[in-house]
C-alpha cells in the first residue's frame, strides 16, 4: 500500500490559522471595548452635532415682559399745555401696566439728522432707547399727536400675544396700498416678526410701530436712518423710506407684521387719508391726529376734544 | 481498489491507475474529482486519452467541483513542496516534513511558482515584508483617495467650507476672450479645483456673463451679490464660503482654511479697523443714541460673530478674496449691499462698485460693524509687485520666505499683464511645493531624456 498524504491536521498547515483562535473570554472582552469604544464615539459625535449648530438664530433676548413706549417730543413747536397732556395719557398708561415711558426731545437728535427733515429723528430715539433699555422685550413708537383711549387695554393681549397678533396679521396684502405689487408674506409666523407696523391709504404709517428687542431692530433702524436715504428727498422723508425699504429689502419685509390700522393707529374723524375702517370708534386702544403734525399742535382742536374725553374715563375708573 | 487519492505521481510515471493522472508534473492530487471516480473498467489508452483531454485546460481548471473540493484543492495546493520533495526522494519521513522546503519546490513547473510564494509567505519575516509591500502600495494607490474622502466627510470639515471662483467677467457679448485671457481661466480653475479637491472643499465656477439685468441697472458687479446667494443655496452643508476672483493664485496647496484661518479665527482677525484704516474710517462709531455693543471698537469679541472676513489694501477693502459666513447677518448684508437709492446717488462717486458700497455700509450702519473681521492682507490676499505700489512693501507684496497663502493679481487688467503674473506665481508656487519625490521623478525624466534624447515637454 502507498502511504497516504500525512494527516491534514498538522499544526504547520495553515499558517496564520493559528493566531485568530482567541481564547473565549478575550473575545468577549475585545468586543465589549468595541461596543463601549463606538458607543462613546458616537456619543461625542452626536454631541459635538448638537453643539456646533448655527449661533445664528435669533435667540429671543431674555428680557422682562416690559414694553417701552418711545415718544418723540418737538419741544420748540409744542406748546408746554400740549405736551404736558401727552405726558400725562402715555404716565398713566404706563403705570397701569407697568410700562416704561421714554420720552425725546427732537433737538437732541439734530446733529445725527443732519440736513434731512427733523421728522427723521424717531429713529436715532428708537435706537437711544434700545441702548438704554437693553431688557425690555417690546419698543412702541408712538405718535406725539395721539393720545391712548383705553387705557384698561394692554399691549399684549391687545396686539402682541403669538394668537392674538397672528390673527391680526394681514397677509398677502400690498405694502402700498390698494395695489402695489410687492405683498406681505403670506405665510409668516408670530415668532418670525420683530416689526409690528399699520398703513393707511397712502402707505406704511412709520408714527406708531413696535418693534421686537432683537438683532433685527438694531440693524433695521440703522438701515433706515442711512445717510443716502435721508438725503434722497423723499418727500414724507422717513415715512417714504420705510415704504422703500420694505419694498425693496425683503429680509425686512419677511420679519414685518402688517395690522388692520384700528388696532394701533386709528384716525381721527377729521383726518384724512384712513384706509378703509381705520377711522376711530370708541372703544379702540388708540386715537391719531395726523393733520396736528401739519396744522400745528396749537389749531389741534380735535386732540383737545378727546384728550377731556379720556380725562373724564379716567377719573370715572 | 478505490484510493482516496493518489500517490506521487512521476512523470510518465509507471504506476497508473484508471482515473488518475500519471505524469502531470502539477503538484496537487487530482485523483478525487468525481469525473474520475465512478470510472471503473477503463482500459488504459481510454484513461490516458480521457487525461489528455483533461491537460488541455490549465492546471487549475474551473470546473465547479463544490466548495468542499475546491478547498480540498485549496488546501492541497499549500502541500505542493512536500509533494515536491516526495517527488525528489520518493520518501519522506513524516519528521522531515518541510524540511528543505524553499530550494526543494520544484522550479520549473508552473505551479512551483505558486509553491514558493506559499513558501516565502511562510516565512515570518517575509510574510511581514509582503504585508509591508501591500501596504505601501495600498498608500501609494489609495491613501490620497481616503485622505479627501475623509476631509470631504462631515468629519473631516472640508464641507463646511465652499470655494466660489467668479469667471468669465464681464466675457460674453462684452468682449472676445484672447488665447491669453483663456490660460489665465483656464489655470485659475484648475488651481482652485487642486486646492478643493486636496481639502475637500467644494469649488463652485460662477459664470458672471455680462447680464442685461445688471446692465440695465448699472449694476453689473452687484451680480456677486446673487451669486453669493445662490450658491448659498444650493450648499446648504457650507458654512463658509471664500469668494476668489478669477484672478488670484493658491500659492500654498498644502495649507487648509482650518489650519490657516478658521481653527484660530480671533489670532488671526482684527476688528478694530484702527489697526490698520487707509479709509480713515471714525471707529467705533460715536454716536451717542447707539447701544454698548455698537460703540465697543471690537463688538463683542466673540468670533461666532463673525460672519465678514476680509482684508485691506493700501486704499480701501479688498473684495478680490473673502469669506462669508452662512447667517441671518450675512442674509441682511447681502440685502443692504445694494439699494437703487443709494446707488442712484453714489454710481458716479463709487469708483469700485460693490466695493465701495461695502465700505459706505460699513461706515454709515453700525450694525455692520460687529460682525467684520479683517484679516492681515497677506493672508489671504497676497499682491503682486505693481499693485498698492512697484516697490516690495511687506505689507501688502507676496513674501516668498513667508510662504504666503493667496495671491491676487488685482487690477492685473488695467494695464499690467495677468496671464504672465499668473505664470509667474504659478512657477514659484510650484518650486516651492515640490516635494523630494518630484525631485526624483525629475531626476529620473532627466535621465531618461539624456539616454533616449527625447525631452518630453511638460505643460
Amino acid at each position: 500500500m502507498q502511504f497516504a498524504l500525512p494527516p491534514r491536521k498538522s499544526p504547520h498547515e495553515l499558517p496564520g490559522h493559528h493566531s485568530t483562535r482567541l481564547p473565549l473570554y478575550r473575545r468577549k472582552q475585545l468586543k465589549t471595548v468595541a461596543v463601549i469604544g463606538i458607543s462613546i464615539f458616537a456619543f461625542l459625535y452626536i454631541l459635538s452635532h448638537i453643539f456646533s449648530s448655527s449661533s445664528d438664530s435669533l435667540s429671543a433676548s431674555a428680557g422682562t415682559a416690559g414694553v417701552v413706549i418711545v415718544t418723540v417730543l418737538d419741544r420748540q413747536s409744542f406748546s408746554e399745555g400740549y405736551i404736558s397732556k401727552i405726558i400725562a395719557n402715555r404716565e398713566d398708561y404706563a403705570k397701569r401696566h407697568g410700562y416704561t415711558n421714554f420720552f425725546a426731545s427732537v433737538s437732541d437728535y439734530k446733529e445725527a439728522v443732519g440736513d434731512a427733515p427733523k421728522s427723521w429723528a424717531l429713529v436715532p430715539t428708537m435706537r437711544h432707547a434700545l441702548a438704554t433699555y437693553p431688557k425690555a422685550k417690546y419698543f412702541f413708537h408712538m405718535s406725539p399727536h395721539a393720545l391712548i383711549m383705553n387705557p384698561t387695554t394692554s399691549l399684549t393681549s391687545h396686539i402682541l400675544d403669538q394668537k392674538r397678533l397672528e390673527s391680526l396679521m394681514m397677509k398677502d396684502a400690498s405694502i402700498v396700498p390698494p395695489n402695489g405689487i410687492i405683498k406681505t408674506f403670506p405665510h409668516l409666523k408670530e415668532q418670525n416678526t420683530d416689526l409690528v407696523i399699520t398703513q393707511d391709504s397712502e402707505g406704511l404709517r412709520s408714527t406708531s410701530f413696535i418693534l421686537k428687542n432683537r438683532e433685527f431692530a438694531r440693524f433695521f433702524l440703522d438701515l433706515w436712518f442711512d445717510p443716502l436715504f435721508r438725503s434722497y428727498n423723499f418727500v414724507k422723508a422717513e415715512t417714504h423710506a420705510l415704504d422703500h425699504i420694505l419694498q425693496w429689502h425683503p429680509t425686512v419685509l419677511a420679519r414685518m407684521a402688517l395690522i388692520p390700522q384700528r388696532t394701533l393707529n386709528a384716525y381721527s374723524k377729521d383726518s384724512s387719508g384712513a384706509s378703509p375702517n381705520g377711522t376711530y370708534r370708541d372703544g379702540d386702544l388708540i386715537i391719531s391726529f395726523p393733520a396736528c403734525d401739519k396744522a400745528g399742535t396749537r389749531d389741534c382742536q380735535e386732540f383737545h376734544t378727546y384728550y377731556e374725553q379720556w380725562l373724564k374715563k379716567v377719573k370715572g375708573s | 481498489m478505490s484510493l482516496s487519492r493518489s500517490p506521487s505521481p512521476h512523470r510518465g510515471g509507471g504506476w497508473s491507475s484508471p482515473g488518475l493522472t500519471p505524469g502531470s508534473g502539477r503538484s496537487s492530487p487530482r485523483g478525487f474529482s468525481p469525473m474520475t471516480r465512478g470510472v471503473k473498467n477503463v482500459s488504459w489508452t481510454a484513461a490516458k486519452a480521457k487525461s489528455d483531454e483533461l491537460h488541455k485546460y490549465p492546471s487549475f481548471d474551473t470546473r465547479n467541483d463544490g466548495f468542499f473540493f475546491r478547498q480540498k484543492r485549496r488546501i492541497s495546493a499549500r502541500m505542493s513542496s512536500f509533494r515536491g520533495t516526495t517527488a525528489r526522494h520518493g520518501y519522506v519521513d513524516k519528521d522531515d516534513y518541510g524540511r528543505g522546503v524553499l530550494h526543494g519546490a520544484g522550479a520549473g513547473s508552473c505551479t512551483g511558482m505558486l509553491g514558493w510564494f506559499g513558501n516565502l509567505l511562510r516565512r515570518g519575516k517575509m510574510r511581514i515584508l509582503f504585508v509591508a509591500l501591500i501596504l505601501w502600495m495600498g498608500y501609494l494607490l489609495l491613501w490620497s483617495t481616503i485622505v479627501q474622502l475623509y476631509r470631504q466627510s462631515p468629519l473631516g470639515g472640508g464641507s463646511k467650507f465652499v470655494i466660489i471662483l467668479a469667471s468669465n467677467v464681464e466675457g460674453g457679448v462684452m468682449e472676445w476672450k484672447g488665447a491669453r485671457e483663456w490660460a489665465v481661466e483656464r489655470n485659475s480653475i484648475r488651481n482652485k479645483r487642486e486646492y478643493a479637491r486636496k481639502w475637500g472643499y467644494k469649488l463652485e465656477i460662477t459664470n458672471m456673463l455680462a447680464k442685461k439685468r445688471y446692465s440695465h441697472e448699472w449694476r453689473e458687479s452687484w451680480e456677486k451679490v446673487d451669486v453669493i446667494r445662490e450658491i448659498m443655496r444650493k450648499n446648504p452643508q457650507a458654512e463658509w464660503f471664500w469668494w476668489l476672483d478669477l484672478n488670484t493664485w493658491i500659492m500654498e496647496y498644502g495649507t487648509s482654511l482650518q489650519s490657516h484661518i478658521f481653527d484660530n479665527i480671533d489670532s488671526h482677525v482684527y476688528r478694530d479697523i484702527n489697526e490698520y484704516n487707509p479709509l480713515n474710517i471714525t471707529h467705533p462709531p460715536p454716536h451717542f443714541y447707539l447701544d454698548d455693543l455698537a460703540r465697543a471698537p471690537t463688538g463683542d469679541g466673540d468670533e461666532s460673530s463673525l460672519h465678514l472676513l476680509l482684508s485691506q489694501d493700501c486704499s480701501g477693502f479688498s473684495l478680490g478674496s473673502f469669506f462669508l459666513r452662512r447667517s441671518v447677518w450675512t442674509e441682511r448684508l447681502l440685502d443692504a449691499w445694494w439699494d437703487p437709492v443709494m446707488y442712484e446717488q453714489m454710481h458716479s462717486q463709487w469708483p469700485h462698485k460693490e466695493q465701495s458700497a461695502l465700505e459706505y455700509i460699513y461706515q454709515s450702519q453700525p450694525w455692520t460693524r460687529s460682525g467684520v473681521g479683517f484679516l492681515p492682507q497677506r493672508r489671504i490676499n497676497s499682491f503682486p509687485l505693481g499693485a498698492c505700489g512697484d516697490d516690495n512693501d511687506p505689507a501688502f507684496h507676496y513674501q516668498e520666505a513667508d510662504r504666503d497663502f493667496v495671491v491676487n493679481m488685482a487690477s492685473c487688467m488695467l494695464g499690467r499683464d495677468c496671464w504672465s503674473e499668473i505664470y509667474t506665481y504659478r512657477a514659484i508656487s510650484n518650486d516651492l511645493n515640490r516635494s523630494p519625490w518630484d525631485g526624483v521623478s525629475e531626476q529620473i525624466r532627466g535621465i531618461r531624456a539624456k539616454i533616449f534624447g527625447a525631452p518630453d515637454e511638460v505643460d
